[in-house]
Protein backbone atom coordinates (compact mmCIF):
# COMPACT_ATOMS: atom_id res chain seq x y z
CA UNK A 1 0.00 0.00 0.00
CA UNK A 2 1.07 3.58 -0.44
CA UNK A 3 0.84 5.77 1.90
CA UNK A 4 0.94 9.66 1.09
CA UNK A 5 2.07 12.19 3.60
CA UNK A 6 4.03 15.32 3.99
CA UNK A 7 7.39 16.73 5.21
CA UNK A 8 6.44 20.35 6.62
CA UNK A 9 4.55 21.24 3.33
CA UNK A 10 6.84 19.21 1.66
CA UNK A 11 6.03 16.49 -0.41
CA UNK A 12 9.87 15.18 -1.12
CA UNK A 13 9.62 12.02 1.52
CA UNK A 14 12.98 10.27 0.04
CA UNK A 15 14.84 13.50 1.28
CA UNK A 16 13.72 13.19 4.57
CA UNK A 17 13.29 9.34 5.39
CA UNK A 18 15.02 5.99 4.38
CA UNK A 19 13.10 2.65 4.03
CA UNK A 20 14.51 -0.90 3.79
CA UNK A 21 12.87 -4.06 4.70
CA UNK A 22 15.10 -3.75 7.78
CA UNK A 23 14.91 -0.47 9.61
CA UNK A 24 13.41 3.11 8.46
CA UNK A 25 15.45 6.23 9.15
CA UNK A 26 13.44 9.40 9.51
CA UNK A 27 14.43 12.95 10.06
CA UNK A 28 14.15 14.82 13.08
CA UNK A 29 12.20 18.06 13.31
CA UNK A 30 8.97 18.17 11.38
CA UNK A 31 5.85 17.44 13.08
CA UNK A 32 5.38 14.43 15.19
CA UNK A 33 2.69 13.33 12.44
CA UNK A 34 5.65 12.91 9.72
CA UNK A 35 6.93 10.07 12.12
CA UNK A 36 3.62 8.80 13.66
CA UNK A 37 2.92 7.64 10.12
CA UNK A 38 5.66 5.48 9.43
CA UNK A 39 5.09 3.82 13.09
CA UNK A 40 1.51 2.96 12.17
CA UNK A 41 2.69 1.50 8.94
CA UNK A 42 6.22 0.00 10.23
CA UNK A 43 6.07 -0.48 13.58
CA UNK A 44 5.44 -3.90 14.79
CA UNK A 45 7.91 -4.91 11.80
CA UNK A 46 11.05 -2.74 11.92
CA UNK A 47 12.52 -0.21 13.60
CA UNK A 48 11.62 3.47 13.08
CA UNK A 49 14.69 5.46 14.03
CA UNK A 50 14.70 9.19 13.88
CA UNK A 51 18.06 10.76 13.04
CA UNK A 52 20.07 13.37 11.53
CA UNK A 53 23.27 13.13 9.51
CA UNK A 54 25.98 15.83 9.86
CA UNK A 55 23.12 17.64 11.66
CA UNK A 56 20.96 17.98 8.72
CA UNK A 57 17.62 16.82 7.79
CA UNK A 58 18.46 15.47 4.27
CA UNK A 59 19.17 11.74 5.80
CA UNK A 60 17.65 10.11 2.52
CA UNK A 61 20.05 12.06 0.50
CA UNK A 62 23.15 11.46 2.33
CA UNK A 63 22.84 8.13 3.25
CA UNK A 64 22.21 4.48 1.56
CA UNK A 65 21.40 1.07 2.67
CA UNK A 66 19.11 -2.20 2.15
CA UNK A 67 18.77 -5.04 4.37
CA UNK A 68 22.24 -6.27 5.10
CA UNK A 69 23.99 -2.91 5.76
CA UNK A 70 23.69 1.09 5.70
CA UNK A 71 26.67 3.57 4.21
CA UNK A 72 27.29 6.92 5.79
CA UNK A 73 28.76 9.86 4.68
CA UNK A 74 31.86 11.07 5.98
CA UNK A 75 29.86 13.84 7.29
CA UNK A 76 28.05 11.63 9.75
CA UNK A 77 29.11 12.83 13.70
CA UNK A 78 30.44 10.18 15.81
CA UNK A 79 27.42 10.50 18.21
CA UNK A 80 25.28 10.14 15.05
CA UNK A 81 27.24 6.84 14.13
CA UNK A 82 26.62 5.64 17.67
CA UNK A 83 23.45 6.30 17.49
CA UNK A 84 22.49 4.21 14.33
CA UNK A 85 24.65 1.25 15.09
CA UNK A 86 22.74 0.98 18.52
CA UNK A 87 19.06 1.32 17.03
CA UNK A 88 19.29 -0.75 14.35
CA UNK A 89 19.11 -4.07 14.35
CA UNK A 90 22.26 -6.24 14.85
CA UNK A 91 22.65 -7.95 11.66
CA UNK A 92 22.56 -4.31 9.99
CA UNK A 93 26.37 -3.36 9.25
CA UNK A 94 26.53 0.57 9.81
CA UNK A 95 29.48 1.84 7.60
CA UNK A 96 30.65 5.13 7.36
CA UNK A 97 32.86 5.89 4.59
CA UNK A 98 35.07 8.83 2.86
CA UNK A 99 33.67 9.67 -0.70
CA UNK A 100 33.82 12.73 -2.28
CA UNK A 101 30.74 12.57 -3.61
CA UNK A 102 29.05 12.29 -0.11
CA UNK A 103 25.30 12.64 -0.68
CA UNK A 104 25.39 8.64 -0.97
CA UNK A 105 21.66 8.93 -1.36
CA UNK A 106 22.16 10.26 -4.71
CA UNK A 107 25.07 8.95 -6.25
CA UNK A 108 23.63 4.74 -5.21
CA UNK A 109 20.69 3.11 -5.87
CA UNK A 110 20.03 -0.17 -4.71
CA UNK A 111 18.17 -3.16 -3.01
CA UNK A 112 18.96 -6.04 -0.76
CA UNK A 113 20.49 -7.82 -4.32
CA UNK A 114 22.13 -5.11 -6.69
CA UNK A 115 23.38 -1.67 -6.72
CA UNK A 116 23.41 1.02 -9.30
CA UNK A 117 26.38 3.47 -8.79
CA UNK A 118 27.52 6.87 -10.27
CA UNK A 119 29.71 6.54 -12.49
CA UNK A 120 32.66 8.45 -10.69
CA UNK A 121 32.42 6.71 -7.53
CA UNK A 122 36.22 5.97 -6.29
CA UNK A 123 36.77 2.28 -6.85
CA UNK A 124 37.31 1.86 -2.80
CA UNK A 125 33.60 3.15 -2.43
CA UNK A 126 32.27 0.66 -4.87
CA UNK A 127 33.81 -1.99 -2.88
CA UNK A 128 32.67 -0.85 0.03
CA UNK A 129 29.05 -1.11 -0.97
CA UNK A 130 29.49 -4.58 -2.68
CA UNK A 131 31.05 -5.73 0.47
CA UNK A 132 28.71 -4.08 3.26
CA UNK A 133 25.63 -3.74 1.01
CA UNK A 134 25.91 -7.25 -0.11
CA UNK A 135 25.12 -6.26 -3.36
CA UNK A 136 26.41 -6.63 -7.21
CA UNK A 137 27.37 -3.38 -8.12
CA UNK A 138 27.26 -1.56 -11.80
CA UNK A 139 27.98 1.58 -12.73
CA UNK A 140 25.33 3.36 -15.46
CA UNK A 141 23.14 6.58 -16.29
CA UNK A 142 19.41 6.80 -15.83
CA UNK A 143 18.21 9.13 -18.56
CA UNK A 144 21.60 10.33 -19.31
CA UNK A 145 21.85 11.51 -15.31
CA UNK A 146 24.73 10.60 -13.27
CA UNK A 147 22.62 10.53 -10.45
CA UNK A 148 20.98 7.52 -10.38
CA UNK A 149 20.16 7.61 -6.83
CA UNK A 150 17.91 10.56 -7.19
CA UNK A 151 16.39 9.54 -10.44
CA UNK A 152 14.93 6.13 -9.78
CA UNK A 153 13.18 3.84 -6.29
CA UNK A 154 14.73 0.38 -6.31
CA UNK A 155 13.14 -2.25 -4.18
CA UNK A 156 13.61 -6.19 -4.96
CA UNK A 157 10.40 -6.35 -6.66
CA UNK A 158 10.44 -3.36 -9.02
CA UNK A 159 11.82 0.17 -9.78
CA UNK A 160 10.51 3.35 -10.99
CA UNK A 161 13.03 5.76 -13.20
CA UNK A 162 12.97 9.14 -14.46
CA UNK A 163 10.18 9.47 -17.28
CA UNK A 164 12.57 10.81 -19.80
CA UNK A 165 14.02 7.27 -19.78
CA UNK A 166 14.02 5.51 -23.14
CA UNK A 167 12.62 2.18 -24.09
CA UNK A 168 16.37 0.67 -24.66
CA UNK A 169 18.05 1.92 -21.31
CA UNK A 170 14.75 0.72 -19.65
CA UNK A 171 15.47 -3.03 -20.83
CA UNK A 172 18.97 -3.05 -20.12
CA UNK A 173 18.73 -1.74 -17.29
CA UNK A 174 15.57 -4.15 -16.23
CA UNK A 175 18.35 -6.91 -17.25
CA UNK A 176 21.24 -5.80 -15.10
CA UNK A 177 18.58 -5.13 -12.02
CA UNK A 178 16.78 -8.10 -13.08
CA UNK A 179 13.79 -6.20 -11.63
CA UNK A 180 10.82 -5.09 -14.10
CA UNK A 181 11.07 -1.15 -14.39
CA UNK A 182 8.73 2.02 -15.39
CA UNK A 183 9.40 5.34 -16.28
CA UNK A 184 7.16 7.25 -14.72
CA UNK A 185 6.71 10.61 -12.31
CA UNK A 186 5.96 11.32 -8.69
CA UNK A 187 4.66 14.23 -6.40
CA UNK A 188 2.71 15.53 -9.38
CA UNK A 189 5.10 15.22 -12.22
CA UNK A 190 8.26 15.74 -10.87
CA UNK A 191 10.90 13.79 -12.15
CA UNK A 192 13.10 12.88 -9.18
CA UNK A 193 11.67 9.53 -7.59
CA UNK A 194 14.24 9.05 -5.72
CA UNK A 195 13.47 12.03 -3.48
CA UNK A 196 10.17 12.41 -4.02
CA UNK A 197 9.21 8.94 -2.76
CA UNK A 198 10.64 5.92 -0.77
CA UNK A 199 9.90 1.84 -0.61
CA UNK A 200 10.19 -1.53 0.25
CA UNK A 201 8.63 -4.67 -0.43
CA UNK A 202 5.70 -4.39 1.26
CA UNK A 203 4.90 -0.77 1.35
CA UNK A 204 6.21 2.71 0.40
CA UNK A 205 5.91 6.59 0.90
CA UNK A 206 5.53 9.37 -1.30
CA UNK A 207 4.41 13.23 -1.18
CA UNK A 208 0.91 13.79 -1.15
CA UNK A 209 1.06 15.99 -4.02
CA UNK A 210 1.30 12.20 -5.81
CA UNK A 211 -1.89 12.04 -7.93
CA UNK A 212 -3.67 8.61 -8.37
CA UNK A 213 -2.73 7.68 -11.51
CA UNK A 214 0.58 8.09 -10.05
CA UNK A 215 -0.12 5.85 -6.95
CA UNK A 216 -1.71 3.64 -8.82
CA UNK A 217 1.95 2.69 -11.25
CA UNK A 218 3.77 2.64 -7.85
CA UNK A 219 1.67 -0.36 -6.49
CA UNK A 220 1.55 -1.75 -9.68
CA UNK A 221 5.29 -1.69 -10.19
CA UNK A 222 6.47 -2.25 -6.83
CA UNK A 223 3.72 -5.04 -6.13
CA UNK A 224 2.46 -3.30 -3.33
CA UNK A 225 -1.27 -4.36 -3.46
CA UNK A 226 -0.76 -8.27 -3.34
CA UNK A 227 2.16 -7.16 -0.31
CA UNK A 228 -0.69 -8.20 2.85
CA UNK A 229 -1.96 -11.35 2.22
CA UNK A 230 -4.07 -11.17 5.39
CA UNK A 231 -5.36 -7.79 5.23
CA UNK A 232 -7.28 -8.67 1.87
CA UNK A 233 -8.13 -11.97 3.32
CA UNK A 234 -10.31 -10.39 6.05
CA UNK A 235 -11.92 -8.06 3.33
CA UNK A 236 -12.64 -10.82 1.58
CA UNK A 237 -14.50 -12.74 4.60
CA UNK A 238 -16.07 -9.53 5.55
CA UNK A 239 -17.80 -9.16 2.45
CA UNK A 240 -18.39 -12.82 2.33
CA UNK A 241 -20.89 -12.65 5.28
CA UNK A 242 -22.44 -9.73 4.25
CA UNK A 243 -23.74 -11.35 1.07
CA UNK A 244 -25.11 -14.39 3.18
CA UNK A 245 -26.93 -11.43 5.70
CA UNK B 1 14.93 64.29 5.16
CA UNK B 2 13.90 60.66 6.10
CA UNK B 3 17.18 58.42 4.87
CA UNK B 4 15.67 55.55 2.32
CA UNK B 5 17.05 52.45 2.75
CA UNK B 6 17.91 51.85 -0.46
CA UNK B 7 21.11 49.79 0.79
CA UNK B 8 18.84 46.57 0.82
CA UNK B 9 19.40 46.68 -2.86
CA UNK B 10 22.86 45.71 -2.41
CA UNK B 11 22.67 42.96 -0.06
CA UNK B 12 22.16 40.02 -2.65
CA UNK B 13 21.12 37.20 -0.67
CA UNK B 14 23.25 34.69 -1.86
CA UNK B 15 20.80 32.11 -2.31
CA UNK B 16 18.27 33.36 -4.87
CA UNK B 17 15.17 30.66 -4.76
CA UNK B 18 15.13 29.23 -7.89
CA UNK B 19 15.04 25.96 -9.28
CA UNK B 20 17.47 24.74 -11.99
CA UNK B 21 20.99 25.40 -12.46
CA UNK B 22 20.45 27.78 -16.00
CA UNK B 23 17.89 29.92 -13.78
CA UNK B 24 20.30 30.32 -10.62
CA UNK B 25 23.38 31.27 -12.83
CA UNK B 26 20.75 33.48 -14.74
CA UNK B 27 19.50 35.04 -11.49
CA UNK B 28 22.48 36.01 -9.75
CA UNK B 29 24.56 37.21 -13.21
CA UNK B 30 21.50 39.64 -13.66
CA UNK B 31 21.72 40.60 -9.98
CA UNK B 32 25.70 41.48 -10.00
CA UNK B 33 25.26 42.88 -13.29
CA UNK B 34 21.84 45.12 -11.55
CA UNK B 35 24.38 46.39 -8.76
CA UNK B 36 27.05 46.97 -10.63
CA UNK B 37 25.72 49.04 -13.29
CA UNK B 38 22.43 50.96 -11.80
CA UNK B 39 21.48 52.50 -15.11
CA UNK B 40 19.39 49.90 -16.65
CA UNK B 41 17.45 51.52 -19.24
CA UNK B 42 13.99 50.13 -19.72
CA UNK B 43 13.77 50.35 -23.26
CA UNK B 44 10.05 48.76 -23.87
CA UNK B 45 7.40 48.24 -21.82
CA UNK B 46 4.27 46.96 -24.00
CA UNK B 47 1.00 47.78 -22.24
CA UNK B 48 -1.58 44.91 -22.36
CA UNK B 49 -4.75 45.52 -24.20
CA UNK B 50 -7.65 44.40 -21.78
CA UNK B 51 -8.57 40.38 -21.98
CA UNK B 52 -10.96 39.38 -24.23
CA UNK B 53 -13.70 36.93 -23.46
CA UNK B 54 -12.49 33.92 -25.04
CA UNK B 55 -9.61 34.71 -22.11
CA UNK B 56 -6.97 33.74 -24.98
CA UNK B 57 -3.98 35.87 -23.57
CA UNK B 58 -0.48 34.28 -22.99
CA UNK B 59 2.44 37.05 -22.91
CA UNK B 60 0.30 40.32 -21.07
CA UNK B 61 3.80 42.20 -20.48
CA UNK B 62 7.10 42.09 -21.60
CA UNK B 63 9.90 43.98 -19.73
CA UNK B 64 13.31 44.17 -22.01
CA UNK B 65 15.87 45.14 -19.91
CA UNK B 66 18.48 47.05 -22.11
CA UNK B 67 21.71 48.34 -20.96
CA UNK B 68 24.14 49.74 -23.83
CA UNK B 69 26.88 49.40 -20.61
CA UNK B 70 25.88 45.95 -20.64
CA UNK B 71 26.49 45.41 -23.96
CA UNK B 72 29.97 46.59 -24.08
CA UNK B 73 30.82 44.81 -20.71
CA UNK B 74 29.74 42.03 -21.96
CA UNK B 75 32.32 42.55 -24.59
CA UNK B 76 35.04 42.97 -22.12
CA UNK B 77 34.48 40.74 -19.30
CA UNK B 78 34.95 37.14 -19.91
CA UNK B 79 32.63 36.16 -17.49
CA UNK B 80 29.58 36.90 -19.17
CA UNK B 81 26.46 39.07 -17.90
CA UNK B 82 23.55 37.16 -19.47
CA UNK B 83 21.45 39.89 -20.74
CA UNK B 84 17.72 38.11 -19.64
CA UNK B 85 13.89 39.23 -21.07
CA UNK B 86 11.51 38.00 -18.42
CA UNK B 87 7.84 38.40 -19.36
CA UNK B 88 4.90 37.84 -17.27
CA UNK B 89 2.24 35.72 -18.21
CA UNK B 90 -1.06 34.32 -17.00
CA UNK B 91 -0.82 31.25 -14.02
CA UNK B 92 -1.08 27.92 -16.11
CA UNK B 93 -1.30 24.59 -14.59
CA UNK B 94 1.91 23.66 -15.39
CA UNK B 95 3.40 26.60 -13.06
CA UNK B 96 2.19 24.23 -9.86
CA UNK B 97 5.92 23.14 -8.74
CA UNK B 98 7.41 26.84 -9.28
CA UNK B 99 4.52 28.42 -7.62
CA UNK B 100 4.45 25.92 -4.24
CA UNK B 101 8.39 26.68 -4.40
CA UNK B 102 7.85 30.27 -3.65
CA UNK B 103 4.87 29.63 -1.69
CA UNK B 104 6.43 27.35 0.56
CA UNK B 105 7.11 29.94 3.72
CA UNK B 106 4.18 31.90 3.01
CA UNK B 107 2.84 31.03 6.53
CA UNK B 108 5.76 30.30 8.45
CA UNK B 109 5.66 26.59 9.53
CA UNK B 110 2.60 25.80 9.56
CA UNK B 111 1.56 22.50 8.08
CA UNK B 112 -1.50 23.74 5.35
CA UNK B 113 -2.71 22.78 2.39
CA UNK B 114 -0.47 24.97 0.06
CA UNK B 115 -1.44 22.35 -2.84
CA UNK B 116 -4.76 23.82 -2.67
CA UNK B 117 -4.01 27.32 -2.18
CA UNK B 118 -1.48 27.21 -5.18
CA UNK B 119 -4.35 25.30 -7.22
CA UNK B 120 -6.51 28.52 -6.61
CA UNK B 121 -4.22 30.65 -7.84
CA UNK B 122 -3.44 28.55 -10.94
CA UNK B 123 -7.26 28.38 -11.80
CA UNK B 124 -7.82 32.10 -11.57
CA UNK B 125 -6.02 33.35 -14.32
CA UNK B 126 -8.22 36.81 -14.92
CA UNK B 127 -6.47 38.09 -11.93
CA UNK B 128 -2.54 37.28 -11.31
CA UNK B 129 1.04 37.13 -13.07
CA UNK B 130 3.86 34.69 -13.11
CA UNK B 131 7.10 36.30 -14.35
CA UNK B 132 9.44 33.58 -16.46
CA UNK B 133 12.14 33.78 -18.09
CA UNK B 134 10.72 34.36 -22.42
CA UNK B 135 12.11 30.46 -23.86
CA UNK B 136 13.05 29.01 -20.87
CA UNK B 137 13.15 25.12 -21.33
CA UNK B 138 12.76 24.72 -17.50
CA UNK B 139 9.88 26.99 -16.99
CA UNK B 140 11.24 28.62 -13.43
CA UNK B 141 9.16 30.92 -11.70
CA UNK B 142 10.81 34.35 -10.94
CA UNK B 143 8.06 35.48 -9.22
CA UNK B 144 4.08 35.48 -8.66
CA UNK B 145 1.29 38.36 -7.79
CA UNK B 146 -2.12 37.86 -7.15
CA UNK B 147 -5.01 38.74 -5.54
CA UNK B 148 -7.46 36.04 -3.68
CA UNK B 149 -11.38 37.44 -2.95
CA UNK B 150 -11.26 36.00 0.78
CA UNK B 151 -15.47 35.82 0.43
CA UNK B 152 -14.80 33.63 -2.72
CA UNK B 153 -13.33 31.26 -1.48
CA UNK B 154 -13.57 30.88 2.04
CA UNK B 155 -15.24 27.03 2.06
CA UNK B 156 -11.96 26.60 0.56
CA UNK B 157 -9.30 24.28 3.15
CA UNK B 158 -6.41 26.39 2.51
CA UNK B 159 -8.25 29.71 3.24
CA UNK B 160 -9.81 28.70 6.33
CA UNK B 161 -6.59 27.51 7.65
CA UNK B 162 -5.09 30.84 6.57
CA UNK B 163 -7.58 32.46 9.21
CA UNK B 164 -6.85 30.56 10.94
CA UNK B 165 -2.97 31.06 11.23
CA UNK B 166 -4.03 34.97 10.81
CA UNK B 167 -5.95 34.66 13.70
CA UNK B 168 -3.78 32.80 16.00
CA UNK B 169 -0.74 35.14 14.93
CA UNK B 170 -2.31 38.16 15.51
CA UNK B 171 -1.68 40.88 17.91
CA UNK B 172 -4.99 41.99 20.74
CA UNK B 173 -5.14 45.43 19.57
CA UNK B 174 -5.98 44.51 15.89
CA UNK B 175 -7.56 41.05 16.48
CA UNK B 176 -11.31 42.71 15.98
CA UNK B 177 -10.46 44.35 12.95
CA UNK B 178 -8.62 41.36 11.46
CA UNK B 179 -11.74 39.14 12.66
CA UNK B 180 -14.30 40.92 10.71
CA UNK B 181 -12.07 41.18 7.34
CA UNK B 182 -11.85 38.02 7.45
CA UNK B 183 -15.78 37.28 8.56
CA UNK B 184 -18.33 39.68 7.39
CA UNK B 185 -16.44 41.92 5.09
CA UNK B 186 -14.37 38.63 3.55
CA UNK B 187 -16.66 39.33 0.38
CA UNK B 188 -14.49 42.76 -0.73
CA UNK B 189 -11.40 41.91 0.48
CA UNK B 190 -8.28 40.19 -1.45
CA UNK B 191 -5.35 38.39 0.07
CA UNK B 192 -2.78 39.80 -1.76
CA UNK B 193 -0.05 37.10 -2.56
CA UNK B 194 3.43 38.21 -3.94
CA UNK B 195 6.68 36.69 -3.73
CA UNK B 196 9.54 36.26 -5.85
CA UNK B 197 13.28 35.25 -5.91
CA UNK B 198 14.97 37.13 -3.55
CA UNK B 199 17.20 38.98 -6.88
CA UNK B 200 14.56 40.05 -9.34
CA UNK B 201 15.85 43.63 -10.75
CA UNK B 202 13.22 46.28 -9.11
CA UNK B 203 12.14 47.30 -12.35
CA UNK B 204 10.24 44.58 -12.96
CA UNK B 205 7.88 45.89 -9.80
CA UNK B 206 6.11 48.29 -11.13
CA UNK B 207 4.98 47.03 -14.70
CA UNK B 208 4.24 44.17 -12.08
CA UNK B 209 1.81 45.99 -9.58
CA UNK B 210 0.60 47.86 -12.29
CA UNK B 211 -0.54 45.17 -13.84
CA UNK B 212 -2.13 43.46 -11.45
CA UNK B 213 -4.04 46.48 -10.16
CA UNK B 214 -5.19 46.61 -13.77
CA UNK B 215 -6.39 43.64 -14.30
CA UNK B 216 -8.59 44.17 -11.25
CA UNK B 217 -10.45 46.89 -12.48
CA UNK B 218 -11.11 44.68 -16.00
CA UNK B 219 -12.37 41.91 -14.08
CA UNK B 220 -14.86 44.14 -12.62
CA UNK B 221 -16.01 44.83 -16.47
CA UNK B 222 -15.04 41.54 -18.02
CA UNK B 223 -15.82 38.75 -15.73
CA UNK B 224 -18.76 36.67 -16.89
CA UNK B 225 -21.74 37.21 -13.74
CA UNK B 226 -21.97 39.96 -11.54
CA UNK B 227 -21.20 37.98 -8.57
CA UNK B 228 -17.92 37.59 -10.02
CA UNK B 229 -17.23 41.11 -10.92
CA UNK B 230 -18.10 42.25 -7.68
CA UNK B 231 -15.64 39.91 -6.33
CA UNK B 232 -13.00 41.93 -7.72
CA UNK B 233 -14.46 45.38 -6.15
CA UNK B 234 -11.60 44.90 -3.25
CA UNK B 235 -12.13 47.36 -0.41
CA UNK B 236 -9.36 45.79 1.45
CA UNK B 237 -6.00 43.76 0.56
CA UNK B 238 -4.71 41.54 3.31
CA UNK B 239 -0.63 41.45 2.67
CA UNK B 240 1.21 38.62 4.30
CA UNK B 241 5.18 39.10 4.23
CA UNK B 242 8.52 39.21 6.17
CA UNK B 243 10.84 41.78 7.16
CA UNK B 244 13.82 42.17 9.45
CA UNK B 245 13.94 43.84 12.33
CA UNK B 246 17.12 44.81 14.36
CA UNK B 247 17.66 42.85 17.42
CA UNK B 248 19.11 44.94 19.43
CA UNK B 249 16.35 45.85 22.32
CA UNK B 250 18.35 48.83 23.66
CA UNK B 251 18.04 51.29 21.13
CA UNK B 252 19.39 54.05 23.24
CA UNK B 253 23.08 52.91 23.77
CA UNK B 254 23.97 52.36 20.02
CA UNK B 255 23.32 55.60 17.80
CA UNK B 256 22.33 53.69 14.89
CA UNK B 257 23.82 55.34 12.53
CA UNK B 258 24.87 52.72 10.19
CA UNK B 259 22.09 50.13 11.01
CA UNK B 260 18.56 50.48 10.55
CA UNK B 261 15.72 49.57 13.02
CA UNK B 262 14.02 47.78 9.83
CA UNK B 263 15.04 46.44 6.59
CA UNK B 264 12.46 45.36 4.30
CA UNK B 265 12.82 42.48 2.15
CA UNK B 266 10.70 43.63 -0.69
CA UNK B 267 10.64 47.27 -1.61
CA UNK B 268 7.17 47.99 -2.05
CA UNK B 269 6.42 46.54 1.65
CA UNK B 270 7.73 49.34 2.73
CA UNK B 271 5.26 51.52 0.61
CA UNK B 272 2.42 49.42 2.05
CA UNK B 273 3.33 49.47 5.44
CA UNK B 274 3.28 53.19 5.56
CA UNK B 275 -0.01 53.13 3.40
CA UNK B 276 -2.11 50.44 5.83
CA UNK B 277 -4.90 51.05 7.88
CA UNK B 278 -3.83 48.50 10.51
CA UNK B 279 -0.63 45.95 10.45
CA UNK B 280 0.80 43.65 13.31
CA UNK B 281 4.27 41.06 13.24
CA UNK B 282 4.21 37.99 14.03
CA UNK B 283 7.48 35.95 15.03
CA UNK B 284 8.63 32.96 12.71
CA UNK B 285 9.28 29.37 13.79
CA UNK B 286 11.32 28.66 11.04
CA UNK B 287 15.04 28.44 10.87
CA UNK B 288 16.47 31.30 9.58
CA UNK B 289 19.54 31.18 7.36
CA UNK B 290 20.41 34.89 7.28
CA UNK B 291 23.24 36.60 5.49
CA UNK B 292 26.17 38.27 6.54
CA UNK B 293 25.39 41.40 6.51
CA UNK B 294 21.99 40.83 8.39
CA UNK B 295 23.39 38.80 10.88
CA UNK B 296 21.74 41.71 13.71
CA UNK B 297 18.34 41.47 12.51
CA UNK B 298 15.62 38.56 13.17
CA UNK B 299 13.29 37.93 10.54
CA UNK B 300 9.68 39.18 11.60
CA UNK B 301 6.25 38.11 9.84
CA UNK B 302 4.19 40.97 9.06
CA UNK B 303 0.90 41.12 8.21
CA UNK B 304 -0.92 44.53 6.88
CA UNK B 305 -4.12 46.07 5.45
CA UNK B 306 -4.38 48.55 3.00
CA UNK B 307 -7.30 50.05 1.51
CA UNK B 308 -7.85 49.36 -2.52
CA UNK B 309 -8.63 53.54 -2.70
CA UNK B 310 -4.82 53.78 -1.45
CA UNK B 311 -3.45 51.94 -4.65
CA UNK B 312 -3.10 54.50 -6.44
CA UNK B 313 -0.69 56.66 -4.27
CA UNK B 314 0.96 53.13 -3.93
CA UNK B 315 1.31 52.55 -7.32
CA UNK B 316 3.10 56.12 -7.37
CA UNK B 317 5.40 55.88 -4.44
CA UNK B 318 6.42 52.48 -5.90
CA UNK B 319 7.16 54.37 -9.11
CA UNK B 320 9.39 57.14 -7.66
CA UNK B 321 11.17 54.58 -5.03
CA UNK B 322 12.58 51.80 -8.00
CA UNK B 323 13.81 54.91 -10.52
CA UNK B 324 15.46 56.89 -7.25
CA UNK B 325 19.18 56.40 -8.40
Amino acid sequence: MATRLQFENSCEIGVFSKLSNAYCLVAIGGSESFYSTFEAELADVIPVVKTSIGGTRIIGRLCAGNKNGLLLPHTTTDQELQHLRNSLPDQVVVQRIEEKLSALGNCIACNDHVALTHPDLVRETEEMVADVLGVEVFRNTIATNALVGSFCALSNRGGLVHPHTSVEDLDELSTLLQVPLVAGTVNRGSEVIGAGMTVNDWTAFCGSDTTATEVSVIESVFKLREAQPSAIVDEMRKSLIDSYV
Amino acid sequence: MPRRPMRHRGLVISRPLTFSQFARQSAARVASVYTAKRQMHIAEVLQKSPPNSAGNKTVKNKLKAKNEQLESSEEEEFDGNVQVDFAFFDPKADDFHGVKTLLQTYLDDKEWDLSGFVGLILEQTTVGSVVKIEDDEDNGIFSLVTTLNLGRYKDQKCMTEINEFLLKVSQKDVIDDLRSLLGKEAHSVGLLVSQRVTNLPPQLLPPLYDGLFNEVSWATEDEPTEELKNSFRFKFYIIITKFYRHKTADQKRKQNVNEEAIIYVKPEDEIFHKLSSWSFEFSLNSPQIAPHELRNYQQTGLVMAVKADKVSTFQQQLQSLIEEP
